[in-house]
C-alpha cells in the first residue's frame, strides 16, 4: 500500500492543494488560491520527474505509471499552472475569482487520472470528474452566452457519458474484467468488443472535441473566459487523447478500430480547418482548429499498438500543442477576441504580435518550430503503422491550415486604422506568453530530451 | 574559433548575429551587415580549403529520435557555401548604396542577413529535416523581401504569388522526402541517395516539382517576373546564387539517385522553359522582367545539364550565372536610380551616360551569351556537349542550342535599346555609385574571369567534364548568331506572330491560379455558405416560433396574456440567444453525433467480417 501511495505523490499533493484552494476561496483571499495553487502545482510537478524511470501500475494494474502518465504530469500540471496565470490576468477583483482555480485544479486532477487510467472504472471517473469541473468553469460568467454554452456543454457531455459507460459494459462482458490489460483477447467477441469501442470513442472523442463528437466546442469556449477556453483546449483535450492512447494500445487490431480512428483524425483535421477558415471570431478559429489539432493527434494513436515511436509522438506533440495553443490564447486574452480588435497589432505591440505569429506557424508544423517536429514524429508513426493515406491527408490539410493561421498573421500586420494605444499587458500573462514562446521557439530541436 | 565554435556554424550563425545586432542597435546597419557576411565569407573559405584538402567532418546536433540533424561542408556543399558568401557580400555592398536613402534600411538588410544565413543552412545541410528547415526559412523571407516596398500597388500581390506558387510546389518536396526518409529508414541526404527503384523515380518526381517552383520553370514561372517588384539588390541576390538556386542545387544534390526516366522528365521540362522564357525575355519591355525571364532560362539550361546526366556541368552553369546574372542586376539596380524606372523606353541611351556601368552590363551580358574566353563561354559549352553525348540527345540538344540563340539574342537586345536612344549627361558625382559601382565591379570581373576557377572545382568534385570541339563550335556558332539576330532585328518582329504572347508571358500563369488559388478560395467560399445556411435555418426556427407567439396574443387579446407575452419574450430573446452563438439547436446537433456514431458503430461491427 505504502508503495502504491508514494507512486501517487503528485495527485496527493494536487488533492490537498485543492482543497487547501477551496479553504482559501473560502475565506475570499483570492491571490492566496492563486499562491496555494502555482505552489502546489509546481511541487506536483516536481515530485512527477523522478517516476520518469518507472514503468508499473499501482492498485492492482487499475492506475498506469508508465511514460504516457508520467509525461502527462509533466506537460499537464505546467499547462495548468500557466491556465492559472491567463485567469489571474483576466479575471483579477472580478467576485469569486478564486473558484476559478480552485476548479482548475480540480479538473487537473481528474485529467491526471484519465491519462494515467489502466481500467475502465478510471476512464469513466476521469470523465466524470474533468466535466463536473469544466461545465463549472464555462457557467463561470454567469451571463446569457456562458449559461448557455454550459448548459449545451452540460447536455453533450451527459448523453455522451451515457453512451459511453453503456458501451464500455460490453468490454466488462467480453473480458470479464474491466482492466483495460484483459482486453487483448476481445477479439473473440468481436460484437462486444465493437459495441465497447463506440462507447469508448464517444465518450473520450467528446472529451477530446473530436468531429463528430466536437458540437459543444465552439460555443463553450466562446461563452467561457478566454483562460477557460485555453484550459479546456489543451488539459483536458490532451488527457482524453492519452487515455484513448492507454485504452487502444492493448485492443487488438482485428476489432478494426485503428480504421475507426483513421477516418475520424481525417473527417477532425479537414472539417476543423474548413470551418476555421470562415471565422471571424478569434477564439471561435482556435475552437475549430483545436478540433483539428485533435485530429492530427489522432496520427500517433493509430499506431500506438506497435512500438515506442507512437507514444513518443503523442508525447512531444502534447508538450507541442500546449506550449503554442496557450500562447495563442494569450495574445487573444491581450489582444482581442475579434479579428479586427487584433488588427494592426504589429505596430502597436511587435513584440506580442511577432510572438503570436510563432504560434500560429507552429500550429501550422513549419520548421524549425516545435509543432512541426511534433508532426513530422506523429506522420512518422502513422507511416509505420500503414496508414500512408493518412499523412497524405495530413500533410494536405497544412495547406489549409496555412490559411487559417495566415489570415490572423495578415490582420496582424494591417496598418491600424486609427492610432490605438498599445494594449495592456499585466505581468501574469506576459509571463505566459514569454513562456511558451521560448518553448514554442527552443524546444524542437531539443525534442529529443523529451524521448530520452 | 574553431575552438569555441565549429567553422561549420559559422557560415550561418554571422550573418544571424549582425541582424541580430541590427535589430537591437538600429542604427549602421550597412557596416554591420557586411560585417556579418564577410565574417560567413571568411568561414565558407576555410571550408572551401577545408574540402579541398580532404578534411570534411560532420557536426552533428541533436534533432528527432533517430533523426539527428547534420551539417556538413562536402566537396558540393563547400563550392556552394562559398558562392552564397561571396555573391551575398558583394550584393551587399552595392545595397549600401543602393538602400542609403531608405528609412526602413534596418528592416531591408536584417532580412537579408537572416535570408542568406537560411541559404547557407540549405547548402551545407546533410539531412532531410535541417533542408526542410531552411527550406522554409528562404520562403519565408524571401516574401518579405519581395514585398518589401509593401505600400507600393501590386507589391504585396507580387509577394503573396510568389510565396503561393513556391508553398505549392512545396508539397512536393515535403512528400519527397517523407517518401525517401521512409525508403532509406535515414534522415540522413546521402543515405537516401542509395535507394533505388520505383521509390526513387517517385521521389526524384516530387523533388522536381518543388525543384520547379522555386527555379521558376514552366509551368511556374510566373511568380518570378512579378517578384521584381522588390528592391534591385533583393532580385541580384535572390536570382542568382539563392532562392532561384535553390531548385536547381535540390535536383544537383540528388542527382545521383535519379534514374533514367526521371532524369529524361527533368531535361525536358529544363528544355522547354529555357526556350518558352527566353522567348519571354526576348518580348519584354521591362529591363528587370527581362532578366528575370532569362534567369527562367537559364535555369532550364541547368536542369537541361541535370537531365543530360551531368550535374557538375549544371554546377558550372549555376556558378557561372550567378556571378553574372548578380552583376547585370546591380548594373539594372544603377540604371534604374539614374533613370527612376526600369522600362526600356525609360532607359533608352542610358549606357551611353554611364559608358563603364554600361562595359560592366555587357561584359557580363556577352558572358552570359557564351562568349570566349568569359566564364558563361565555358559552362554553356559544357552543356552543349552532355547534351551530344546523353540519351535523350534528339531532344536535348536542339532544346540547349535554341536557348543558346535566344540567350544571345535578348541579351544583345538589351545592349541595344541600352545604347541607343537620346544621349543625356549623367548625374553629377554620386557618393552612391561608389558603393553600387564597386559591388557590381567585383562581380562583373567575376562573370568574366571565373571559367578560370572551374578545374579546380571539378577536381574537387572528382568529375571530369567532356567537351569536343563540336559542341564548341556548335555553342560558340549559336550565342553569335544569337546576338547578331538581337543587335540586328527588333525583338517583336524575331518572335513574329508569337510576339503577343510571349509578352504576356504566355498567359500559363492564369493555369496555374485556376489549379491552386481558386479551389482553395471556393472551397472556403462553400463552407462560408453551408455556415450562413446553418445559421438562417437558426434564424427561421426562432421567426416561426415568434409568430406563433404573435399570433396568439392578436387571437387572445384580452386574456390572462401575461403567460403568453412572457412566452414571446422567452422565445425572442433566446432566438438572439442563438443567433449569438450561431447555432443552439442542441438537439439537432446531437442528432448529427448519434447519425455518425451509427456510421461508426457500423462499421466497427462489420470490421471484423472485412479484416
Amino acid at each position: 500500500m505504502s508503495r502504491d501511495l508514494s507512486f501517487l505523490l503528485p495527485e496527493l499533493v494536487l488533492m490537498v492543494t485543492a482543497a487547501l484552494m477551496l479553504a482559501g476561496e473560502m475565506i475570499r483571499r483570492p491571490r492566496l488560491v492563486l499562491g496555494i495553487g502555482l505552489v502546489g502545482l509546481a511541487l506536483a510537478t516536481g515530485l512527477a520527474w523522478p517516476l520518469l524511470k518507472a514503468d508499473t501500475t499501482v492498485f492492482g494494474g487499475t492506475y498506469r505509471i508508465g511514460p504516457l502518465a508520467v509525461w502527462s504530469k509533466l506537460i499537464l500540471l505546467p499547462a495548468t499552472a500557466l491556465s492559472l496565470l491567463l485567469a489571474r490576468a483576466e479575471l483579477a477583483g472580478k467576485f469569486r475569482e478564486g473558484s476559478v482555480y480552485s476548479l482548475m485544479v480540480l479538473v487537473s486532477i481528474g485529467a491526471l487520472m484519465l491519462a494515467g487510467s489502466g481500467d475502465v472504472m478510471l476512464l469513466v471517473l476521469g470523465v466524470v470528474l474533468t466535466g463536473l469541473g469544466s461545465f463549472a468553469l464555462v457557467a463561470w460568467p454567469a451571463d446569457d452566452p456562458a449559461t448557455e454554452a454550459a448548459m449545451k456543454f452540460l447536455v453533450f457531455g451527459s448523453v455522451a457519458g451515457a453512451v459511453m459507460v453503456y458501451g464500455l459494459t460490453f468490454w466488462f462482458a467480453g473480458a470479464g474484467s474491466t482492466l483495460l490489460s484483459a482486453l487483448t483477447g476481445i477479439d473473440r467477441a468481436p460484437v462486444l468488443a465493437a459495441a465497447g469501442l463506440v462507447g469508448l470513442l464517444v465518450g473520450l472523442g467528446y472529451k477530446a472535441a473530436l468531429v463528430p463528437f466536437h458540437f459543444w466546442a465552439p460555443d463553450a469556449y466562446e461563452g467561457a473566459p478566454v483562460s477557460v477556453a485555453a484550459f479546456l483546449s489543451v488539459v483536458t483535450k490532451v488527457a482524453a487523447i492519452f487515455a484513448l492512447a492507454q485504452a487502444l494500445s492493448a485492443l487488438p487490431v482485428q476489432t478494426g478500430w485503428q480504421w475507426a480512428v483513421a477516418v475520424i483524425a481525417a473527417i477532425s483535421m479537414t472539417y476543423g480547418y474548413l470551418a476555421a477558415l470562415v471565422q471571424s471570431n478569434l477564439v471561435r478559429l482556435l475552437a475549430w482548429s483545436s478540433v483539428a489539432q485533435s485530429g492530427y493527434f489522432l496520427l500517433g494513436l493509430v499506431a500506438v499498438g506497435g512500438g515506442a515511436l507512437a507514444r513518443e509522438s503523442l508525447i512531444v506533440f502534447a508538450a507541442a500543442y500546449a506550449a503554442m495553443n496557450i500562447g495563442a490564447f494569450a495574445i487573444v486574452l491581450i489582444g482581442g477576441r475579434d479579428m479586427e480588435a487584433i488588427g494592426g497589432l504589429g505596430r502597436r505591440a511587435p513584440a506580442r504580435a511577432a510572438a503570436m505569429s510563432v504560434f500560429l506557424l507552429s500550429l501550422t508544423g513549419i520548421p524549425p518550430l516545435f509543432g512541426f517536429f511534433g508532426k513530422a514524429l506523429l506522420f512518422g508513426a502513422a507511416l509505420d503503422a500503414g496508414f500512408l493515406w493518412l499523412v497524405v491527408v495530413a500533410i494536405l490539410n497544412s495547406v489549409l491550415a496555412l490559411g487559417v493561421y495566415l489570415r490572423i498573421v495578415v490582420a496582424l500586420y494591417a496598418p491600424a486604422e486609427a492610432a490605438q494605444p498599445a494594449p495592456q499587458a499585466g505581468a501574469a500573462v506576459s509571463t505566459v506568453w514569454i513562456v511558451t514562446l521560448v518553448i514554442t521557439l527552443v524546444m524542437g530541436v531539443l525534442t529529443r530530451l523529451l524521448t530520452g | 574559433m574553431s575552438a569555441v565554435l565549429p567553422t561549420i556554424l559559422t557560415p550561418i550563425l554571422a550573418p544571424v548575429a549582425a541582424a541580430t545586432v541590427i535589430a537591437l542597435g538600429r542604427r549602421l546597419p550597412g557596416p554591420i551587415a557586411l560585417a556579418g557576411v564577410v565574417v560567413a565569407l571568411l568561414a565558407s573559405g576555410m571550408l572551401l580549403a577545408a574540402a579541398f584538402s580532404g578534411r570534411v567532418s560532420p557536426l552533428v546536433l541533436p534533432g528527432l529520435p533517430e533523426m539527428p540533424l547534420r551539417l556538413e561542408a562536402g566537396p558540393l556543399s563547400a563550392v556552394l557555401s562559398a558562392l552564397v558568401a561571396v555573391i551575398a557580400t558583394f550584393v551587399l555592398v552595392f545595397a549600401t548604396g543602393y538602400m542609403r536613402a531608405d528609412p526602413q534600411r534596418n528592416r531591408f538588410f536584417a532580412t537579408m542577413l537572416i535570408f542568406v544565413a537560411a541559404m547557407q543552412a540549405l547548402v551545407l545541410a546533410a539531412d532531410w529535416i535541417t533542408l526542410l528547415a531552411a527550406w522554409e526559412v528562404i520562403g519565408a523571407t524571401s516574401y518579405l523581401l519581395i514585398g518589401f516596398w509593401y505600400r507600393k500597388p501590386g507589391v504585396a500581390d507580387a509577394a503573396t504569388r510568389a510565396f503561393l506558387y513556391t508553398r505549392s510546389a512545396d508539397l512536393g518536396l515535403y512528400l519527397g522526402v517523407f517518401l525517401l526518409i521512409g525508403a532509406a529508414g535515414s534522415s540522413e541526404i546521402s543515405a537516401t541517395l542509395a535507394i533505388s527503384g520505383p521509390a526513387a523515380t517517385l521521389g526524384g518526381l516530387l523533388l522536381l516539382v518543388a525543384a520547379m517552383g522555386k527555379s521558376a520553370q514552366l509551368p511556374m514561372q510566373d511568380w518570378l517576373m512579378r517578384a521584381m517588384a522588390g528592391p534591385t539588390p533583393v532580385s541580384a541576390l535572390l536570382h542568382s546564387a539563392t532562392l532561384v538556386a535553390a531548385g536547381a542545387i535540390l535536383l544537383i544534390r540528388v542527382s545521383p539517385m535519379l534514374p533514367g526516366q526521371t532524369l529524361v522528365v527533368i531535361g525536358l521540362v529544363g528544355g522547354a522553359t529555357t526556350v518558352v522564357t527566353g522567348m519571354i525575355a526576348l518580348a519584354e519591355r521591362d529591363l528587370k522582367r527581362l532578366l528575370a525571364a532569362s534567369t527562367s532560362s537559364q535555369y532550364g539550361l541547368m536542369l537541361l545539364a541535370v537531365g543530360a546526366g551531368a550535374p557538375v556541368v549544371a554546377l558550372l552553369h549555376l556558378i557561372a550565372h550567378a556571378a553574372i546574372k548578380s552583376g547585370l542586376f546591380l548594373g539594372a539596380g544603377v540604371f534604374q536610380h539614374q533613370r527612376g524606372s526600369t522600362r526600356l523606353e525609360d532607359l533608352a541611351g542610358v549606357g551611353r551616360a554611364h559608358p563603364r556601368i554600361f562595359a560592366g552590363f555587357a561584359l557580363a551580358a556577352l558572358s552570359l551569351a557564351g562568349i570566349p574566353p568569359l566564364a558563361g563561354f565555358f559552362s554553356k559549352d559544357a552543356i552543349i556537349a552532355a547534351t551530344m553525348s546523353a540519351p535523350g540527345a534528339a531532344w536535348l540538344l536542339p532544346l540547349g542550342l535554341a536557348g543558346t540563340v535566344l540567350t544571345g539574342a535578348y541579351m544583345a537586345r538589351a545592349m541595344t535599346l541600352l545604347w541607343r536612344g537620346p544621349h543625356a549627361p549623367a548625374g553629377g558625382g554620386n557618393p552612391d555609385l561608389v558603393w553600387m559601382g564597386s559591388g557590381m565591379g567585383a562581380l562583373v570581373a567575376l562573370a568574366a574571369g571565373l571559367g578560370a576557377g572551374f578545374p579546380a572545382v571539378e577536381e574537387l568534385l572528382g568529375a571530369h567534364v567532356a567537351t569536343s570541339a563540336v559542341a564548341m563550335a556548335l555553342g560558340l556558332g549559336a550565342a553569335l548568331a544569337g546576338l547578331a539576330l538581337g543587335w540586328k532585328v527588333d525583338g517583336a518582329r524575331l518572335l513574329g506572330p508569337l510576339a503577343g504572347r510571349a509578352e504576356r508571358g504566355f498567359a500559363i500563369g492564369g493555369g496555374m491560379d485556376a489549379l491552386v488559388a481558386r479551389p482553395a478560395l471556393a472551397l472556403a467560399r462553400a463552407c462560408d455558405r453551408f455556415e450562413t445556411r446553418l445559421f438562417g435555418a437558426v434564424l427561421a426556427v426562432g421567426r416561426a416560433t415568434a409568430t406563433i407567439a404573435q399570433g396568439t396574443r392578436v387571437s387572445d387579446e384580452r386574456g390572462i396574456d401575461g403567460a403568453i407575452f412572457g412566452l414571446v419574450r422567452a422565445t425572442i430573446a433566446s432566438g438572439a440567444r442563438a443567433r449569438r452563438l450561431q447555432s443552439g439547436l442542441i438537439h439537432r446537433e446531437l442528432a448529427l453525433t448519434a447519425i455518425a456514431t451509427g456510421l461508426i458503430a457500423a462499421a466497427l461491427f462489420a470490421a471484423p467480417l472485412l479484416l
